[in-house]
């Protein structure tokens, strides 16, 4: 089950951050996202090291901690996804599609002429939709 | 790691026994030591000792069901207890003594023999010489060997004495040994592996054991991969012992499987990592975890759970980092496999310290549940006195005192629990906790990730802050909390403030308190939607929520009002803003509480003159949730009297009463109140008096009765964002009303200097003249105020850009390389040229000088002359600046006034020269006829003979010139000597004007006395000078200077000259009258010349004489031809023309039409010119 997402700028400042727990560990999400970050940098500063290809924004499994696995995704306007997840067995496919949604609804919320670009994403329309793909995606790796 | 035994974390080492002969004892053992790989040696010194090597009775009966998994003594027994071979050693006085000392050898090795029976112990017998002779017969040696049923090769004889042989004996004993304990330990592998191989157990415990011996016995034979294999095994099968096992209660029977599994599992993880397999290692790590993290165990011991799974994470940790130099570098990692993909972290130790960290914080708070739930803890200490560890792996028991023997008595589960509780009350859980999180901080540190570091840092210092420590706490937490801010991860920075916030309360620190609070209350948390999500813990703050924000404004308001806070819980200690201790905050352009208190100036035009007044205006903006009250505002400029103080009108005279008559400069303003995000704009007008920058420094706010602000002025169009409400979907506002002004507006005016009342006036007259010294009058008139301690500045640059000094064109007779220079500065009354030293200091540089010039009084004017020399025509701008103080006061300031004019260059006078021959006589020069006529460079003059030299000055200049002398210098020297010039006619040079355009010609006489190739003519020197106007020079009252034009002449040629043809006629004839023409050919040479001449007919005259001949004309004699010849037409005729011709040199000469051309008269003339004539007629005498 999807425990958070998060939109980063490129700035590595927080746009967007929603976590899908009843438990009481936001602040927890908070820091796993931040830390994540450095996974990021990590990545995209030696692509031969990790492996990944290029023209490839989607940066895998970040890494996994006591409870959560986190996944990056990275657009090419270095604005960085994030999702993290309480499945500790998640098939990369599922994730991989999760974050194309995810991103079309991100290219939707920024497209809008009202957002000034760099600042926090602040849209319901943007967060019912997020909301929307985190349940399917919750059911589809149910099934 | 250190939790573990010495002997599981290390290689096991081969160990042997020595017996007999103990003075060898250390040598052997040390040897064996240092051998690669190393060997242990159990000495024992005599054959009494032998029985410790022998099996206990408790050994052997081992049936039944087995009382646990591994015995905990039992690799150490095999590392320090039982030897894989037992060497005696017999010195060979013993083997070859008398019969009772044979005797005893062999008593000795017959009980030896059966004590090692028992165990396949092997056997090696050394006999031990002093030298290398056979000091014992080969009889005795046969029956020793018989007697010890060895092999010949583990029959030995040590040679003690010789260091070679000692060397060599101790490298045979080696090798002996190690091979021995080889198949000793080979042998027991294999016997244990038969056993496994036939499943000859009726218990899984003794498949596991046996598995777990296998392993050792290979790793003491250094098999690593079969080593590994059976560790895996045993690994592998005391999983499925996991709720098959029924043998303990159900709490300690997992406890002991947990401890089993670790064991093996820090065997296998070693074995990979030390194989430099770090992938697998990593793997089998997180198989590891994974299928044991979910055997919790029974819910009142889940900490002991937590506890191992903490020691699993720091145990793997340490492992990789012992390991790191092994790694073959990280680079070349591949990491993990398509499905099961592994991350960068999971190969630095620093991960594994983390998580440690954070199942070591699970079990602590497991541990205080299960604390808080047994009431009986007082019990717990008086009954957990006697549990020791029991002789099996992972498991415990009571030691009982029976009399005189002490027995283990099996625990039950709840008498364990009780233990447990008890053994982890004992532990400092959060210094644990702490120390881990420091390693990972320190790696990932050096790993350079630095939020993985903050996060680490802010857990060990919220441990901290549990702990009471607030100095580390809030030490660890400054560290953190700057990237939160540079990032803007606000809920992150929230909680961080929070525990800053609280640690300063807690400390007693006012200003931290006061600082943290205004910029928490200052955070960017408004949306009312966000903090209803707020759930789970955030620290001392609360959740980061609107109300919080508000709450925490009105707390620090209240504080700075004057309402403490205390400190602590009890409120013993209070927090206070007092009278002695008055609170001053600076707010720098990096600060983060700028987000509390922004102030931008601008001014509202960027230039001013002093003493107007200029609009100024400030912007005041916050970000705190409430609106602040603000008593009074300062603002300070750099000009210390621009100084002013802003109070509302409501206070003015509290405020009017407080500031005194320090503050001279109060104005009012309506309000001063500042609003959410909201700009607070001011404009007030300023005067400044003083010329020069005016900056505004900084705004000072005084809030409450003791507390200031200190907020750096920033300039609107320089202003940075605000930090973390740039990332805020806010309106933008501008500090100004007029948008221009916000994007442009400084907090910084020129004030413009005084206007001058001076005039500076440049007097120049027309061009300059190449050599001349040129003056330029400077005046300096006093206007509006007197003028004190001005200083001119004078500075000569070239108008068509470009230096006055080129080094390419060096000039040869002038040393200085300026073109252009200054000579001097002649001052009005003359009592001083430049260089009269006054006491003032005056400076001229070639294209550079400083006047010092004194006072004027108003109305007053000075004049100075400045003198320029040319040296090239060059136009050049002449700047004269002159600065001044308009009063004599101290604090006056410095008036410039610049002026610059133009002034072109020119040449006065161009020269030049010609070479003549003398009238009417040709020498034959040789030069002339061999070389092509244009490239005849230099002039050839003849030998002895006189030529003549016109000289021409022309005035290229506008102005009348006056010539005083014309000279030619002669070199001084040889060459020089060797020409005789003489100056021709006796014009007088004085008063000899010219006018611009016009040509003056002087002539000379040269006779070259000296043969020589290239004569160097000297220098020809004019002198001449300005000649002024009558009305210019009275203005500028100077005489004219002197000028010497210097020409050089070039260099000629001088030569022999072997012929001259002269002609000699009169002057002039008269019509019909006859009169005779001679041609005279000399010859200078030695040889005989053969000459040809030719005389053409001329339509004008009547010749009488040949037409054509050839003579011949003697050595240094003359041939004279005379024609008598009848002017047949008046005017300027032709004579009939001569033409010589020399054989030997193929010449011709003919003489020019000039010298050919005769007057006649149509009659004889009235004038008496017979004296004349009959002087030039006479005829020369040959």
């Amino acid at each position: 089950m999807i425990a958070c997402v998060a939109v980063v700028g490129h700035q590595n400042n927080p746009l967007y951050l929603q976590s899908f727990t009843e438990a009481d560990d936001a602040l927890k999400l908070h820091h796993i996202v931040h830390c994540s970050l450095d996974v990021i940098d990590e990545r995209v500063n030696n692509p031969k090291k990790s492996g990944t290809t290029l023209n490839e924004a989607f940066l895998g499994l970040l890494y996994p901690t006591e409870n959560y696995k986190i996944y990056g995704y990275l657009t090419n306007t270095k604005v960085k996804f994030i999702l993290v997840t309480t499945d500790l067995d998640v098939k990369d496919a599922d994730v991989r599609n999760f974050f194309r949604k995810f991103h079309l609804a991100y290219v939707d919320a920024v497209s809008n002429p009202f957002h000034v670009p760099g600042k926090k994403i602040t849209s319901r329309t943007f967060a019912e939709r997020v909301s929307n793909i985190v349940n399917t995606f919750w059911l589809n790796t149910a099934v | 790691m250190e939790d573990y035994a010495e002997e599981f974390r290390t290689p096991p080492v081969t160990l042997i026994s020595l017996v007999g002969c103990p003075e060898l004892h250390p040598t052997i053992s040390t040897y064996l030591h240092s051998e690669q790989p190393p060997i242990n040696t159990l000495a024992l010194p005599d054959f009494s000792k032998i029985s410790v090597l022998g099996r206990t009775h408790k050994e052997t009966a081992d049936s039944g069901q087995p009382g646990g998994i591994l015995k905990r003594d039992w690799l150490l027994k095999h590392r320090i207890k039982v030897p894989a071979v037992v060497a005696t050693l017999f010195s060979s006085d013993q083997v070859a003594g008398d019969p009772a000392q044979w005797l005893q050898v062999c008593t000795d090795l017959e009980n030896l023999k059966i004590v090692l029976r028992g165990r396949n112990i092997k056997l090696v017998v050394v006999v031990v010489q002093s030298t290398d002779k056979d000091e014992v017969t080969e009889d005795r040696m046969i029956a020793l060997r018989k007697r010890a049923e060895v092999d010949s090769k583990y029959h030995l004889i040590f040679i003690q004495n010789d260091a070679s042989e000692l060397k060599q004996s101790l490298k045979r004993l080696g090798s002996a040994l190690a091979e021995l304990a080889n198949i000793y330990y080979r042998d027991e592998g294999r016997r244990i592996k038969t056993r496994i191989e036939k499943k000859n157990f009726n218990f899984i415990e003794l498949n596991i054991r046996y598995c777990f011996k296998v392993a050792v016995y290979a790793e003491f034979r250094r098999d690593w991969v079969e080593a590994l294999r059976f560790y895996e095994d045993a690994y592998r099968a005391l999983r499925e012992m996991v709720g098959t096992s029924t043998r303990l209660p159900a709490i300690q029977r997992l406890v002991e499987i947990k401890t089993v599994v670790e064991l093996l599992h820090f065997k296998i993880s070693t074995l990979l990592l030390h194989g430099g397999k770090v992938i697998e290692a990593v793997m089998w790590f997180r198989q590891h975890i994974a299928s044991y993290k979910t055997l919790v165990g029974a819910p009142e011991v889940v900490f002991l759970h937590w506890d191992w799974m903490s020691r699993q994470y720091l145990v793997f940790a340490e492992l990789l980092e012992t390991s790191a130099a092994t790694i073959p570098g990280n680079a070349s990692l591949i990491l993990g496999t398509s499905e099961k993909p592994s991350t960068e972290w999971e190969f630095h130790p620093a991960y594994y310290y983390e998580l440690a960290a954070h199942y070591m914080r699970e079990k602590r708070c497991c541990l205080e549940v299960a604390l808080s739930a047994s009431e009986t803890s007082k019990r717990i200490e008086s009954s957990s006195e006697s549990v020791i560890q029991s002789v099996f792996v992972g498991q415990f028991a009571r030691l009982l005192e029976q009399g005189e023997a002490f027995v283990m008595q099996i625990l039950t589960d709840a008498e364990y629990v009780q233990y447990a509780l008890a053994e982890g009350k004992r532990f400092q859980d959060s210094y644990e906790i702490i120390a881990l999180l420091k390693k990972s901080f320190e790696s990932y540190d050096n790993l350079n990730a630095r939020r993985m570091a903050s996060y680490c840092g802010n857990q060990m210092a919220r441990e901290y802050f549990t702990l009471g420590e607030f100095g580390n706490a809030k030490n660890l937490f400054d560290g953190v909390v700057s990237l939160y801010r540079q990032e803007g991860w606000i809920t992150l920075l929230w909680e961080v403030l929070g525990y800053l916030r609280e640690c300063s309360r807690r400390l007693g620190s006012v200003k931290d308190f006061i600082e943290f609070s205004l910029e928490m209350a200052a955070l960017p948390i408004s949306s009312a939607a966000e903090s209803s999500r707020c759930k789970g813990e955030y620290g001392p703050a609360g959740p980061p929520a609107f109300p919080q924000r508000e709450m925490i404004h009105r707390e620090v308001f209240g504080l700075v009002k004057g309402e403490p806070i205390s400190t602590s819980e009890e409120g013993n200690c209070i927090l206070a803003i007092t009278n002695d201790e008055p609170l001053h905050l600076e707010i720098d352009l990096i600060s983060p509480l700028r987000v509390v208190l922004l102030a931008s100036v601008a001014f509202h035009e960027q230039v001013v003159k002093p003493g107007a007044s200029i609009s100024l205006t400030l912007s005041l903006l916050s970000q705190l949730p409430h609106s602040v009250e603000i008593d009074q505002l300062e603002i300070q400029f750099n000009q210390s009297e621009c100084n002013f103080t802003i109070a509302s009108a409501s206070k003015e005279t509290e405020v009017a009463s407080s500031v005194g008559e320090t503050v001279t400069r109060l104005k009012t303003a309506p309000n001063l109140s500042l609003v959410t995000n909201k700009w607070l704009r001011l404009t007030f007008d300023v005067i400044s008096e003083q010329s020069g920058k005016l900056e505004c420094l900084s705004v000072i706010a005084k809030l409450g009765p003791h507390l200031t602000i200190c907020c750096r002025a920033e300039s609107p169009a320089s202003m940075d964002d605000l930090p973390l409400w740039k990332f805020e979907d806010l309106v933008q506002t501008f500090p100004t009303k007029d948008p221009a002004l916000a994007f442009s507006g400084q907090k910084v005016v020129q004030v413009e200097e005084p206007d001058p009342q001076v005039d500076l006036v440049l007097g120049a007259t027309g061009p300059a003249l190449v050599g001349e010294r040129f003056l330029v009058p400077v005046t300096v008139t006093s206007k509006g105020h007197a003028i004190y301690s001005g200083e001119l500045k004078i500075n000569l640059v070239d108008a068509s850009g470009g230096g006055l000094v080129s080094p390419r064109e060096t000039e040869p007779f002038s040393m200085d390389s300026h073109h252009v220079e200054l000579l001097g500065i002649s001052e009005p009354d003359g009592e001083g040229e430049s260089q009269a030293g006054m006491d003032n200091i005056k400076k001229v540089q070639q294209s550079f000088g400083l006047l010092p010039i004194p006072f004027i009084q108003l109305g007053d004017s000075w004049c100075c002359k400045l003198e320029i020399k040319w040296n090239r025509p060059k136009p050049i701008m002449l700047y004269v600046s002159l600065g001044y103080l308009p009063n004599s006061e101290a604090g006056a300031q410095k008036v410039h006034v610049h002026k610059s004019i133009q002034i072109e260059g020119k040449t006065a006078v161009v020269m030049g020269h010609r070479f003549m021959l003398p009238y009417r006589r040709h020498p034959l020069l040789l030069s002339k006829i061999k070389l092509a006529p244009d490239s005849d460079h230099s002039q050839s003059l003849a030998l002895n003979e006189t030529s003549i030299l016109i000289v021409s000055a022309k005035n290229c200049s506008d102005v009348t010139l006056q010539l005083m002398s014309m000279s030619i210098e002669m070199d001084d020297d040889e060459i020089g000597r060797s020409c005789t010039v003489q100056q021709g006619g006796d014009i007088p040079l004085d008063n000899a004007f010219l006018v611009p355009g016009e040509e003056f010609r002087q002539v000379f006489s040269v006779i070259p006395e000296l043969n020589f190739p290239t004569l160097a003519m000297g220098t020809v020197s004019l002198r001449w000078s300005r000649k002024f106007g009558f009305e210019e020079q009275s203005r500028s009252s100077v005489t004219a200077t002197e000028v010497l034009t210097r020409h050089r002449l070039p260099d000629v040629n001088v030569e022999m000259v072997p012929l001259i043809v002269s002609l000699e006629c009169p002057p002039q004839a008269i019509l019909g009258s006859p009169f005779t023409c001679y041609v005279r050919i000399r010859n200078q040479t030695e040889l005989l010349q053969e000459v040809k001449y030719s005389l053409a007919d001329s339509q004008s005259f009547v010749l009488s004489g040949f037409h054509n001949d050839t003579i011949f004309v003697l050595p240094k004699s003359e041939h004279i031809l005379g024609y008598k010849v009848v002017p047949l037409v008046s005017g300027s005729q032709q004579l009939p023309r001569v033409t010589v011709t020399s054989v030997r040199y193929s010449a011709e000469l003919q003489p020019s039409f000039s010298a050919s051309t005769i007057f006649v008269f149509p009659c004889k003339p009235q004038f008496m010119m017979d004296d004349v004539g009959s002087k030039s007629l006479e005829p020369i005498a040959t």
